[in-house]
C-alpha cells in the first residue's frame, strides 16, 4: 500500500479520443481521484490550465490542431502558464526511441506507450510524486531535467560545470 | 572555441508530495486492483468503441479517396495511428498490428500513397473486427499481415 491521498489530487486528461479519455478517468477513478478535468484540444487543456490549475497533466501526443509536444513546450515556456513545473505524463501510440527524446525535449515529465495498462499509469505518478525531476534553464530547452540515469554511472568530468576543454561536450548533453 | 553554454539547474518544491501524502514505497496493489476490476467492467463497451474507431477509419479513407492531399491523409494518419495506441487495449491486437502498418505507409515521405494499399489495410480491420478476431495467433490474418508489411516496404523502397 502506497498511502497517497489520490482523493487530493488534480488531474487533467487531454485527449482528442473520449474512449481514451473514458478509459484513463476510469483507472484515475478507481485509484480514488476525484477531481478530474478533460480536455479534447490542446486549446480547450490551455484554457483548463488556468482555471483549475491542475497537479499532473496526462497528455495525448496526437491531438488536432494544437499537439501535445507544442502544448508541452507552451506550458514550459509561455510566461501566461500558471504553473510551468506541472508534471505531464505523455500517453502515446508512438514507441520509438526517437520519439521519446522528442517528447524529453519537448519538456514532458514522463512517457507511457499504449496501450493503456493500470500499472503503467500508477507507475507514473508514482514517479512524478516521488522523483520530481529538476528543471533545467538553458538558452534552448526549459523544462525537467533530461538526464534520468543516476549520478554514479558517469564517472568522468562534471559536463555542467567544466572548462572550455569539456565545453562541447556540455551542449550536447545541456538539460 | 566553444563557448559554455549557461545553464541553470533548480529543483521545484515539491508540492505534490506534500499534498498526497507520504508514500512507504512500491505501487499500491489494492488501487491497482480497484483499477484492473473497472477495466473489466468497462470491457462490454470495447465492441462499441473499436467500432467507432473502425467507422472514423473508413469515413477518413472515404475523404482521402474523394480528395487526395496532405489534409485527408492526415487524418488518415491519425484515424490509423489511434487505432493503433488504443486497439491492443480494446483487446484487437490483430488491428494495433495492421494500423501500425497502415501509419508506417502514411508517414513515409511518399504523397498520396496508394489508395489500393490502403483500401487493403481498412479492409482488414474492417474483417478483423467485424469477425471479432482477437487470438495474436490468428494464422489466415498472419499471413494478410505479413503480405500488407511486404507492400508496404515495397511502396516505400520505390524512388519518390
Amino acid at each position: 500500500m502506497s498511502g497517497y491521498r489520490f482523493d487530493r489530487l488534480k488531474v487533467l486528461v487531454v485527449d482528442d479520443n473520449q474512449h481514451m479519455r473514458k478509459l484513463v478517468v476510469t483507472i484515475l477513478q478507481a485509484f480514488g481521484t476525484i477531481q478530474i478535468f478533460e480536455a479534447e484540444s490542446a486549446e480547450l487543456a490551455w484554457s483548463l490550465l488556468h482555471d483549475v490549475n491542475p497537479d499532473v497533466i496526462v497528455l495525448d501526443w496526437m491531438l488536432t490542431g494544437m499537439t501535445g509536444l507544442e502544448f508541452t513546450n507552451m506550458v514550459r515556456t509561455n510566461a501566461g502558464c500558471p504553473n510551468p513545473f506541472v508534471p505531464i505524463i505523455m500517453l502515446t501510440g508512438y514507441t520509438q526511441i526517437d520519439h521519446v527524446r522528442q517528447a524529453r525535449d519537448a519538456g514532458v515529465t514522463e512517457f507511457l506507450a499504449k496501450p493503456v495498462s493500470v500499472k503503467g499509469i500508477l507507475t507514473r505518478l508514482t514517479a512524478v510524486i516521488e522523483h520530481p525531476r529538476p528543471f533545467v534553464r538553458t538558452k534552448v530547452y526549459y523544462g525537467p531535467c533530461r538526464r534520468r540515469r543516476d549520478k554514479e554511472e558517469y564517472r568522468g568530468p562534471e559536463r555542467r560545470t567544466a572548462p572550455q576543454d569539456n565545453a562541447q561536450h556540455s551542449m550536447a548533453a545541456a538539460g | 572555441m566553444a563557448k559554455q553554454q549557461p545553464i541553470e539547474l533548480f529543483m521545484p518544491p515539491n508540492i505534490l508530495k506534500a499534498k498526497m501524502g507520504g508514500g512507504i514505497g512500491g505501487l499500491d496493489m489494492a488501487a491497482v486492483k480497484r483499477a484492473e476490476q473497472a477495466i473489466e467492467t468497462l470491457k462490454t463497451e470495447f465492441t462499441d468503441w473499436i467500432a467507432a474507431d473502425v467507422t472514423k477509419l473508413s469515413a477518413c479513407r472515404d475523404a482521402y479517396a474523394a480528395t487526395p492531399g496532405k489534409e485527408t491523409c492526415g487524418d488518415l494518419y491519425r484515424a490509423s495511428h489511434d487505432l493503433r495506441g488504443q486497439a491492443l487495449t480494446f483487446e484487437f491486437p490483430l488491428v494495433a498490428r495492421v494500423a501500425a502498418i497502415l501509419c508506417k505507409l502514411l508517414d513515409s515521405e511518399k504523397v498520396n500513397p496508394p489508395l489500393a494499399l490502403i483500401d487493403a489495410h481498412v479492409n482488414a480491420i474492417r474483417v478483423i473486427v467485424k469477425q471479432n478476431i482477437k487470438d495474436k495467433a490468428d494464422k489466415t490474418a498472419a499471413v494478410l499481415i505479413k503480405e500488407l508489411d511486404v507492400r508496404v516496404d515495397e511502396v516505400l523502397a520505390k524512388p519518390a
